[in-house]
């Protein structure tokens, strides 16, 4: 006996979404339960795969059990290379919505995003302007638009198709930050270690530790 | 009459400065800056003797009587100090049993009586400050520090919210209220206190601040690792900048050290083939299959733009002449005289038959072309054609023969 939630949980995970509460709330819930959590664990166990969750626990992503095949290999190496390629857009993206918001934590899971908002505080700080010019050119998000509204609504709805936002509404023009961004901030907590990037802070504390 | 006089004026004056006064209070520690804008109030307070100073250039304070009146309207402010107060007053009640116990011993009735009335106020003083210290962690949960804007004071914030919570569990521990209840004697309502509302507020508290510190500690996980994803943000902006057109290197990755949830599948299509093996399934196919053939939208018209000129398409079944080729006719006439044996034995030379049409053609290519009709002609009507070639072998290559014209007559041996 087929179970719906199960059948659209396992397609899910298997098309490489990330499931958390924004996303699919349904789907989520459904695999917060130890029980479901197995019987899907079990089933993706015979295809060389298995379930995972992000370090804030936000998230679940289906992962490879055994990535020692080649295949398997270049697949898991694709998803850092569109991470690198596009890191630096992101990064741009996330100092934007901070200077934004005034705020000293970036985008996370749950959070609001409202186009209008972003654009009123946009049009009030002409340096927020230039760098969002700055962002709309990168390869990630390019647009031919020049006014401000176009470009925000090219980055958002380019971050809605790659699943970081969530539109909330018909209008189109609300959105709720998802899950993957929690795996993205592991995915940079990862290259943060294994490129050896330090933070101001870090940096000032090593410099200490010299003298 | 006099006195009811002054402390009418009293209070208007507290009513018409209500608002710098209580902002001294709870912003300004109390102090009133000497300013000029002040003027009024410091002469009216001065007046009221609701101020003092040590020197001419210092700051007028507030007198304590009026901080003490501020402090019980400002309810807000109590709480802050709650926990600080809930442990004096504590204190204050165990000094209070004491007086009593040794005012029983010496039977002093009326001392009985006053200390009986303290016990009573002060107790009840415990259990409005425990239950007003444990609100304030409340609203620190509501609130999540938001009226912090810097992440770092923020955090600050918290870990010493949580250091008071804990203080305060520390202090409601220590309470000993058996001990006291065995000291109250038979008063009844001081034993009601001490028994029932005492215990009832306290283990409430406990349980409110229990679940406000793990709260507390909970918000304070979360603001740290916010304040590490925001210096990661930070340090991938700078290194970004410091070193442009960076990309994080992925060919010399070791794979094997990834995390677990990284390694994430690519997309993995899950399809499978309708079952047309099981009859059970054949109403609903037979609906899919009737609706699968793609049937061609019909186009659209579109307007075309000025600059370009009509395109006319071809109507289904519409059929147009093509222009016969006068050569092709001419060589069908001359093989169906020589299959029809009009000729009868005479025979036809091919160049003559070209001069005869006036095409104006090139004798070879006519040659050619007559050749390859009758070869293509069914073996019956071909074997009514007997063809002789004039040709003479190639001066150099002799395996080639140059074929000069063809003589043509009908086979009356087929």
């Amino acid at each position: 006996m087929s179970s719906p939630l199960f059948e659209r949980t396992v397609t899910a995970l298997l098309q490489e979404r990330v499931i958390c509460e924004v996303s699919d709330d349904e789907l989520y819930n459904y695999l917060l339960m130890p029980g479901n959590q197995d019987a899907v664990n079990r089933f993706l166990g015979q295809i060389n795969r298995t379930l995972r969750q992000t370090s804030a626990r936000d998230a679940f992503v289906c992962a490879y059990l055994d990535i020692s095949d080649a295949g398997t290999k270049e697949a898991v190496r694709q998803q850092f290379r569109d991470v690198a390629n596009n890191l630096e857009a992101f990064v741009q993206f996330l100092r934007l919505v901070m200077m934004l918001e005034a705020n000293d934590r970036p985008v996370l899971p749950g959070d609001k995003l409202s186009e209008g908002h972003m654009l009123d505080r946009i049009a009030a700080a002409p340096a927020l302007e230039s760098r969002l010019r700055s962002l709309a050119e990168k390869k990630v998000f390019q647009t031919k638009r020049s006014d401000s509204a176009g470009q925000i609504r090219a980055v958002l709805s380019s971050l809605e198709k790659m699943g970081y936002l969530k539109p909330i509404g018909t209008s189109g023009s609300l959105y709720r930050a998802t899950g993957r961004w929690s795996w993205l901030y592991d995915a940079m907590t990862f290259i943060q270690t294994h490129e050896g990037i330090q933070g101001a802070e870090e940096a000032e504390s090593e410099q200490m530790r010299l003298h | 009459m006099a006195r009811a006089q002054d402390a009418h004026s009293t209070l208007r004056a507290l009513a018409k400065y209500g608002e710098a006064i209580l902002e001294a209070h709870l912003r300004n520690g109390n102090r009133i800056p000497d300013s000029d804008d002040n003027l009024g109030l410091i002469e009216t307070l001065e007046h009221h003797r609701l101020v003092w100073r040590i020197g001419e250039s210092e700051d007028l304070q507030l007198k304590k009587v009026l901080v003490q009146f501020l402090d019980h309207i400002t309810e807000s402010e109590r709480r802050r100090y709650a926990s600080a107060q809930v442990h004096i007053l504590w204190q204050q009640l165990s000094e209070l049993f004491l007086e009593y116990k040794e005012a029983k011993k010496r039977s002093a009735l009326s001392d009985i009586d006053r200390l009986e009335g303290e016990i009573k106020e002060c107790l009840a003083d415990v259990i409005e400050d425990i239950r007003n210290a444990t609100e304030a962690f409340a609203t620190y949960i509501n609130t999540g520090f938001a009226y912090i804007t810097d992440l770092n004071l923020r955090i600050r914030e918290n870990e010493r919210v949580i250091e008071r919570a804990g203080r305060l569990i520390t202090l409601f521990e220590s309470f000993r209220i058996r001990e006291l209840a065995e000291q109250a004697g038979s008063d009844a309502f001081l034993k009601r206190l001490l028994l029932r509302h005492l215990p009832a507020t306290l283990e409430s508290s406990q349980k409110n601040l229990s679940y406000a510190l793990n709260q507390l500690r909970k918000m304070l996980v979360r603001m740290r690792e916010d304040q590490r994803l925001s210096r990661m943000v930070g340090a991938f902006e700078a290194h970004f900048v410091n070193h442009p057109g960076f990309e994080p290197s992925i060919d010399h990755l070791d794979l094997r050290q990834i995390p677990e949830f990284l390694n994430t599948v690519a997309p993995f299509q899950i399809r499978g083939f309708g079952d047309i093996y099981d009859s059970a399934d054949d109403l609903e196919l037979i609906e899919l299959a009737a609706k699968a053939r793609t049937v061609p939208a019909e186009p659209e018209s579109v307007e075309a733009p000025d600059n370009v000129a009509g395109v006319s398409f071809d109507v289904a079944g519409e059929t147009e002449a093509e222009e016969n080729d006068p050569v092709e006719e001419a060589i069908e006439e001359l093989i169906q005289l020589l299959v029809d044996g009009d000729l009868g034995d005479r025979t036809i030379l091919a160049s003559e038959a070209l001069a005869s049409t006036g095409l104006e053609i090139d004798k070879a290519d006519w040659l050619q072309a007559v050749v390859s009709e009758i070869e293509s002609l069914p073996d019956d009507d071909q074997k009514q054609i007997e063809v002789i070639y004039h040709q003479i072998p190639h001066r150099i290559y002799a395996d080639n023969v140059m074929v000069s014209d063809l003589t043509l007559r009908h086979n009356h041996a087929s």
